[in-house]
């Protein structure tokens, strides 16, 4: 459930980087071609873009495979957000409530989601609620976790200022509390994104739902190296699209921060 | 009371698993699904017993291990000259923005598809996951470094050697340790899951196979464990950074 | 009866004495400045007189009622005024966070917070954060939001700690405009003795190290000068110079006497 949080940052600042990739994408094209690595394992370039091709085109399924990943990582994400928010808050506010929660929140951040999937399938099968409610869990750490702390972290002379104007508990929040917590908040759902994304890919390999995880583990079994690489491909479009998105709400929401 | 309070971490634990087993002794009663924790503390002791939790265990570290060396290797090696060259730096962006985005589980069939089952798959995808952290965090670490001090290395005239052996590397390491520790933590989640996904090796594995056998005390003993050795790692981890920390002069 | 009154007030705060039993009065309208050295109490007394700490012994009174908690009607202005504002609020905002806990009307917030930021001169900057002000607007933004609450006492906290000789006079003057215009109590702390003198009406001295059975209120002196004040012919004033001397003579002593 640890993963690195992205900075999005603005692309094709310099030729010369673009050059350099172009010059790797070169290198696969060689290798390939020349055998170096066997076609099995490493596709050509233009046998990948075929690939994706044909399965963006309409009647491929790569289009609703990589809809069916992004719905379901967005969904867990979501869920696991405003769960992760709404008990952070909870458990932040009261320093009585971190006192006996804490360790045991401090346990359960290291385990992997996907540990949880065996627990998962056992009680709820081999279905789509089973990914969701593992995604939903896994995704809910981070941003629970960093709104504890973002909640118990308010400075002490703003507490101060809130007795003097003697805000009630629900004020507090909504004028301190939350606004203080909201870079933390949402340095935690950058994390939870991307732990939503693993977490839905790995579910759709173990509980053969339809979407790019159990399209890539098809492939790979049936030695379809082409559309193997472009379902990589795929996910890693997701993964870009989805933290540059969230990049440019963070920034907008903390406008304050780089004043 | 000294007591109490030593005490006071494991009050919500402690009543949770009460009512989990109270749950499923009186209610539930018998289930293929879930099993009480005491079924579970019998079935760890079991797994000690015969040895399948040394072995499982041993697997999913080493591979671990393994693979966060790897990874820390190539993602210091990178990290350092992409941080001491802004021309190195800047040549690598585009490259780096279009491969870093993608999930390292991505990498599971491709890394099957290679290696086949067993150790080197895992420890291939744990390499791709760790580089990466390593990668940035190092190079944020050496670009950081406060130019106060590289001011003084130009005043005192330290060589390029000198200056990256005594400013340049002294300086990181405090950071470097906790870009270790960050690492080791998803050194560790990978490893579990590619074995959770599709590796017949491993805690993992194990706690798959418990499940698809309808053994469920076995299966929560393996998913207590990982708790268990996930939580060990890190807290490790962590301590060593801490140490590292103080050796380097940090105010604490 | 007295606005304020300090009744044998003792604090111990981790086994330390901060405050020896002190006692004296504040009337309506008057302006009160506390003084010693550091250490001996002073921002401690003006926390217990706000209700933001509590009394040892002794009782703090605020209309013969015994003062327990802060309230609305004692405003208070911290010295580290970058901790008490809200960075994510623009100016405008900060002052209505004081309306809001007042529960004041909506329609009428906006009229109010115009005229509070004219009167402390940042109409201009209404819409600026606070990391885009220098500390003396800064402090003029939580002035601003003290007057907001319409209170009656004004507690000040070393509010001119921070900033530059001339941006301090010119606070000192706003301050002594506003207090008198809107006729309000003020207990003042400050390290500086011609501030003191300046802006007070009276002028308590605390001694330093407070030690049970040893009062901590050291002098207390009337200041004799007319309102409104002026920088320079004030501090050339005989009175002024009088009250000088005797202040930084008994400081002197006291210093001579503690070692």
């Amino acid at each position: 459930m640890t993963a690195i949080p992205r900075k999005a940052r603005p692309l094709g600042s310099s030729l010369g980087s673009g050059i350099v990739f172009a010059a790797l994408v070169a290198l696969w094209w060689a290798a390939s071609h020349a055998g170096w690595i066997s076609r099995v394992f490493l596709p050509t370039p233009e046998a990948t873009l075929d690939s994706l091709r044909a399965g963006l085109a309409a009647g491929g399924e790569l289009a609703s495979f990589t809809l069916a990943t992004t719905l379901r990582m967005l969904e867990g994400w979501l869920l696991a957000s405003l769960l992760g928010v709404a008990l952070g808050a909870l458990i932040g506010i009261s320093p009585t409530a971190r006192a006996y929660l804490q360790p045991t929140l401090e346990f359960v951040r290291p385990l992997p989601a996907s540990a949880l999937m065996p627990l998962a399938i056992a009680l709820l099968g081999l279905s789509p609620a089973m990914v969701l409610s593992v995604v939903a869990f896994g995704a809910m750490w981070p941003v629970l976790l960093a709104t504890v702390h973002g909640f118990a972290a308010v400075d002490a002379r703003l507490l101060e200022v809130a007795r003097c104007l003697q805000l009630t508990r629900g004020e507090f929040v909504r004028t301190i509390g939350l606004p203080n917590a909201l870079p933390d908040i949402l340095a935690g759902m950058r994390l939870s994104l991307t732990v939503s994304l693993i977490v839905s890919v790995v579910g759709e390999m173990i509980a053969s739902q339809p979407g790019l995880g159990q399209a890539i583990l098809l492939a790979a079994r049936a030695f379809h190296a082409s559309e193997l690489f472009a379902g990589i491909v795929l996910l890693g479009v997701i993964g870009f699209a989805s933290n540059t998105l969230l990049g440019y709400a963070e920034r907008a929401l903390l406008k304050w921060q780089s004043t | 009371m000294r007591l109490t309070r030593w005490l006071r971490p494991w009050w919500f634990p402690i009543a949770l698993l009460a009512l989990f087993e109270a749950y499923l002794r009186v209610v539930v009663q018998q289930s293929d699904a879930l099993a009480p924790p005491s079924a579970a503390l019998r079935a760890f002791i079991g797994l000690i017993g015969d040895g399948s939790l040394l072995r499982a265990t041993a697997f999913t570290l080493g591979s671990a291990a393994l693979g966060l060396l790897i990874g820390t290797a190539l993602g210091v090696a990178f990290g350092v000259w992409f941080g001491l060259s802004g021309r190195a730096a800047r040549l690598s962006l585009v490259s780096v923005e279009m491969l870093r985005p993608v999930p390292a589980v991505a990498l599971i069939p491709l890394a099957m598809l290679v290696f086949g089952f067993g150790l080197r798959m895992e420890i291939a995808v744990v390499a791709f996951a760790t580089f990466w952290p390593m990668l940035l965090l190092t190079q944020g670490a050496v670009t950081q470094v406060d130019a106060r001090l590289l001011e003084v290395s130009r005043v005192l005239g330290l060589s390029a050697w000198q200056r990256s052996v005594k400013i340049v590397l002294p300086a990181c390491v405090a950071r470097l340790f906790v870009a270790l520790r960050l690492s080791v933590a998803i050194a560790l989640v990978v490893a579990v899951t590619v074995e959770i996904a599709a590796n017949p090796n491993g805690m993992g594995y194990a706690m798959m196979i418990a499940q698809q056998s309808l053994d469920p005390a076995q299966m929560l003993a393996w998913l207590g464990w990982i708790g268990v050795v996930g939580y060990a790692v890190n807290a490790l981890a962590l301590g060593l950074q801490r140490v590292v920390a103080r050796r380097m002069g940090a105010a604490s | 009866m007295s606005l304020l009154s300090f009744d044998r007030v003792a604090i111990h705060l981790g086994g330390r004495e901060i405050l020896s039993p002190t006692s004296f009065e504040v009337g309506r309208g008057e302006f009160v400045c506390i003084v010693g050295p550091s250490g001996c109490g002073k921002t401690t007394l003006l926390r217990a007189a706000s209700g933001l700490v509590t009394a040892s012994a002794g009782e703090v009174r605020r209309h013969g009622v015994r003062v327990t908690q802060p309230s609305r009607e004692v405003a208070f202005v911290f010295q580290d005024y970058g901790r008490a504002l809200l960075p994510w609020r623009t100016v405008r905002g900060n002052v209505a966070l004081a309306l809001e806990a007042a529960g004041a009307p909506k329609a009428q917030q906006a009229a109010r917070i115009d005229s509070v930021l004219a009167k402390v001169g940042l109409a201009a900057h209404a819409d600026k954060f606070p990391a885009q002000l220098s500390g003396g607007m800064q402090q003029r933004v939580q002035i601003a939001r003290c007057l907001a609450q319409q209170p009656e006492l004004l507690m000040m906290d070393e509010p001119f700690g921070a900033l530059d000789a001339l941006t301090r006079q010119n606070l000192q003057d706003e301050v002594a405009r506003l207090v008198r215009d809107e006729g309000l109590t003020v207990l003042f702390v400050t390290h500086d003795l011609e501030e003191a003198i300046y802006l007070g009406d009276r002028v308590i001295m605390l001694q330093a190290n407070p030690a049970p059975g040893r009062p901590s209120l050291a002098r207390m002196l009337p200041v004799g000068i007319a309102h409104p004040r002026d920088q320079l012919t004030t501090k050339e004033h005989p009175e002024f110079l009088t009250l000088r001397r005797d202040l930084y003579r008994y400081i002197e002593h006291g210093h001579h006497a503690a070692h």
